[in-house]
């Protein structure tokens, strides 16, 4: 008879001294590799680390100089080396604040469109549309502010309001003085238009966290479209929503391109919104390569490191509601 | 059951008035987004030309081109992502496949999420502060590292995401091959996630290719040919940004053609991580 | 709890079902259903999964409506109008056919609130009437005894059997004219599906009842009619002591007894 089985390389047959090589060598790159991304995990608190020690170690010049009264001086001449964050400060919320106070609404708005109200063969095309307002650099947003709707505006919007609010008691200081075009209120709306993708987004994911089941016990007891929206979706979302809104205002506090264009780039704070200021990141964008000497550079970082500060609060609120939600979804 | 008919119709109105103001501000969007690509294609086509990408950026009154712009931002884009992205993905990895629910990984994520959308201008006061001043100079190597700063984040929730997104079962059949755990993430995870990993790397390059705030004090800008990453570099952001705010008619053209070509390349980008994303799940 | 014997009063059908097709897209789901609800009985609806059973309740309220690629063919006669029709107005037809779902899904408000919501929608209320009318509510709902004292408490506080009795309340609440119910108990743990059985038998004296489940045994409990469907067709339809103990189909046979589904 032939001896037909198969002729295998017995465990005797392989070498044991070169087995033990092999799974050494697997062994040590195993050790490495592991190495490699927990340094590289780690590298992320590190850089956070970082940043925060050096702008701290940069402003040291400036803190010591000024002290607390950086926070509310308004002045700031290079000249006789006086700084003050204060109108940096105040244009930079207040540009933020009002462009939440627009986008939001609009972003609200048109999230409920794209998930309650849009024909499905349109859904995916606006969604596009909006992920690519999302997608175009901040720069371009500044040179098109500038050269387009800040004029626009100074023809239309802005003596329009100047004109409505003359006689107001309380509004017309909000709307005096000449139209310029640029200034606190197109940055403002250059920044809505900038975050508006941003919330859009967020809110259409976080109203797609809504069970369908209790979105169809609303409508089966007769309610509106309108009334879903309002007295279920929202308010099971509402954290959610928190959480996208303050992650905008992150965005919007720190961009800078799209603002340092359009803002007019005056140190002063004013009650009007039409006329010029500037924000802490248009402030370091325009000035930090002309500044001389020590204290207008680390004035300079100063800023940077107050703004840093800010929206590393607001994103931390932010991402710490968002978590909540999530955790909440996932129960 | 008695309805109170004038209360019924208040509430179809009430309706019908959300449904109309929601599609305004659709209409707003969208129509917005129009405008400003309107815009840059009017201003930037028709300067478009051969000229732009074979020529230096100019003194102003002269003609000229964008080349020496077009490639800084090529090549620091380029080693920032390289830098960033290893970087990135084998954070990702650790949380993902070793550390998945340490108390590490919890706090790496949330700080990572903060720096996803911290300021980019103080990424690069930070790199100032520690190549430039030290350094005594401006550089394409300061620009580059700017960026990677950048990419990081974008790269680690990405890869995380898409790890997070591998079936435990594929992962359990390599090592039950025996597969120690370093090759089941390499040979196994990162193949399934790969699309997914490679769409965040495009999106990386995307957001990080346009812009301009870190680069503005690191790498400055150079009117000249260079190469010489240890000197100030050119790249067509800051490019576009010195020429726009300029008052020299050419200058601003050329501005607005380098703004056409930046938003083009970012959305072709965009794009491209789109249907590679589209065409993972429709497999 | 009781089956009706067959020689019980006539009753009036409340609503019929007339040639209804429905359509997933291009795919037929329901396939010419002919079949009557009715008024003060409950009526079940058996059958194995994807038999579209709970496709037919849905058709029922326009449910489908929210979805752009379903659509429904033939007449649902209700109160002598075809409810199908593009001109009914299905929020108004929503409020008197009520529906009750699987999961249990109070929404978020306080549990006063969620049924006071509804009512406030279609009628002009005085802030005393709609107490009482809560109160009542709740006690229909057999939910009063447990929350009357904290009726400011969400919605979402409750337990699973709780939250879908404040379900039944706030549906209730309308004074509908059919209540459907999509497996309300499959959520459920046994007492609280008990306690629902109960809450069925007693509504039956008010509202007309149509209950899709599939567990036979709550069919044969709680209902007097009993539709078996499969695959999308009504394949009998009748009486449900009838149809436990000597149905007409074959099929219907092989089902009760376990020989597939």
């Amino acid at each position: 008879m032939v001896d037909v089985t198969l002729h295998l390389p017995t465990r005797s047959e392989v070498s044991e001294a070169e087995r033990t090589l092999v799974l050494r060598r697997m062994r040590r790159s195993d050790i490495v590799f592991r190495r490699l991304t927990f340094g590289s995990a780690v590298s992320v608190l590190v850089i956070l680390g970082a940043v925060f020690v050096s702008l701290i170690d940069g402003s040291l010049p400036a803190l010591r100089a000024f002290g607390f009264s950086f926070l509310v001086t308004e002045s700031w001449n290079p000249v006789t080396e006086k700084f003050g964050a204060l109108a940096p400060m105040y244009g930079t919320i207040v540009t933020s604040a009002l462009a939440m106070l627009i986008a939001v609404p609009i972003g609200l708005g048109i999230a409920v469109f794209l998930t309650e109200l849009c024909p499905p063969l349109l859904r995916r095309p606006i969604g596009i549309a909006i992920e690519l307002l999302a997608g175009i650099p901040s720069i371009i947003y500044g040179i098109w502010g500038l050269f387009f709707f800040a004029p626009f505006l100074q023809q239309t919007l802005q003596p329009a309001l100047v004109n409505t609010f003359e006689n107001v008691p309380v509004f017309s200081a909000l709307f005096e003085g000449p139209p310029y075009g640029i200034g606190i209120l197109t940055a403002s709306f250059i920044l809505a238009i900038m975050v508006l993708p941003f919330i859009t987004a967020i809110s259409r994911d976080v109203f797609d966290t809504v069970p369908i089941v209790l979105k169809e016990s609303a409508y089966g007891i007769g309610c509106t479209t309108s009334e879903v929206v309002r007295r279920v979706v929202v308010p099971y979302t509402r954290v959610g929503l928190i959480g996208g809104a303050m992650l905008g205002l992150g965005r919007a506090l720190g961009e800078t391109m799209a603002v340092t264009f359009v803002i007019g780039n005056a140190h002063r704070i004013s009650g009007s919104i039409l006329a010029p200021g500037t924000t802490i990141s248009a402030t370091i964008a325009n000035e930090f390569t002309e500044a001389v000497g020590d204290l207008y550079t680390s004035s300079l970082i100063a800023l940077g490191l107050i703004l840093f500060c800010i929206t590393f609060i607001v994103l931390g609120a932010a991402r710490f509601m968002l978590m909540m939600l999530e955790r909440r979804a996932g129960k | 059951m008695a309805v109170d008919w004038a209360r019924y119709n208040r509430r179809k109105r009430r309706n019908t008035r959300t449904t109309f103001l929601c599609f305004s501000a659709t209409v707003l969007g969208v129509g917005i987004l129009g405008i400003i690509l309107g815009t840059l294609l009017y201003k930037g086509f028709s300067g478009l030309s051969l000229q732009v990408f074979t020529e230096m950026t100019p003194p102003p009154g002269n003609a000229g081109g964008l080349l020496n712009a077009i490639v800084g931002s090529l090549i620091m884009t380029g080693i920032g992502v390289a830098i960033g992205t290893p970087i990135g993905i084998l954070a990702g990895t650790y949380m993902a496949e070793y550390g998945r629910y340490s108390k590490l990984t919890m706090v790496v994520r949330f700080i990572n999420d903060i720096l996803l959308s911290a300021p980019s201008i103080v990424m690069g006061l930070f790199v100032y502060t520690i190549m430039v001043a030290p350094m005594g100079h401006f550089s394409g190597y300061a620009g580059a590292v700017a960026l990677a700063l950048l990419v990081i984040p974008i790269v680690v929730r990405t890869t995380e995401d898409m790890l997070l997104l591998v079936p435990g079962a594929l992962r359990e059949a390599a090592s039950a091959l025996g597969l120690p755990r370093s090759l089941v993430v390499r040979r196994v995870s990162y193949k399934a996630a790969r699309a997914g990993i490679i769409t965040g790397i495009l999106l990386a390059v995307a957001r990080v290719s346009g812009e301009t705030a870190p680069l503005l004090f690191t790498a400055l800008n150079n009117q000249f040919w260079s190469t010489d990453l240890n000197a100030p570099f050119s790249s067509l952001p800051v490019v576009i940004f010195q020429f726009a705010l300029s008052p020299y008619a050419d200058w601003q053209k050329l501005a607005w053609v380098g703004a056409l070509v930046i938003t083009l390349a970012v959305l072709a980008l965009s794009i491209a991580a789109r249907w590679l994303s589209s065409s993972r799940t429709t497999q | 709890m009781n089956l009706m014997s067959s020689n019980a009063p006539a009753v009036t059908e409340k609503l019929s079902i007339k040639n209804l097709n429905f359509y997933y897209g291009g795919h037929l789901a329901l396939k010419n259903i002919n079949m009557p609800l009715y008024e003060k009985q409950v009526t079940a609806f058996i059958g194995p999964s994807g038999c579209g059973k709970s496709t037919l309740l849905r058709v029922l309220n326009r449910m489908y409506d929210l979805y752009p690629h379903q659509r429904a063919d033939g007449e649902v006669l209700f109160d002598g109008t075809n409810i199908l029709q593009p001109k009914e107005d299905v929020n108004l037809l929503r409020a008197r056919i009520g529906m009750v779902f699987q999961k249990p899904t109070p929404f978020p408000m306080t549990i006063y609130e969620n049924i006071a919501f509804g009512v406030r929608m279609y009628e002009k209320i005085s802030k005393s009437d709609l107490d009482g009318r809560v109160e009542q509510c709740l006690r229909k709902a057999a939910l009063w005894s447990e929350v009357q004292n904290k009726l400011g408490a969400s919605g979402l506080s409750l337990s699973g059997g709780q939250q879908q009795r404040l379900c039944i309340a706030r549906t209730v609440a309308l004074r509908p004219d059919i209540i459907l119910f999509d497996e309300p108990c499959s959520a459920l743990d046994p007492i609280s599906t008990a306690r629902i059985e109960e809450l069925i038998d007693e509504l039956k004296q008010d509202y007309t009842i149509a209950i899709v489940t599939h567990n036979m045994q709550q069919a044969a409990r709680v209902s007097e009619k009993t539709a078996f469907m499969y695959l999308g067709e009504l394949i009998e339809f009748g009486d449900t002591k009838k149809i436990f103990t000597s149905p007409e189909a074959k099929r219907t046979q092989d089902y009760i007894t376990g020989r597939f589904g």
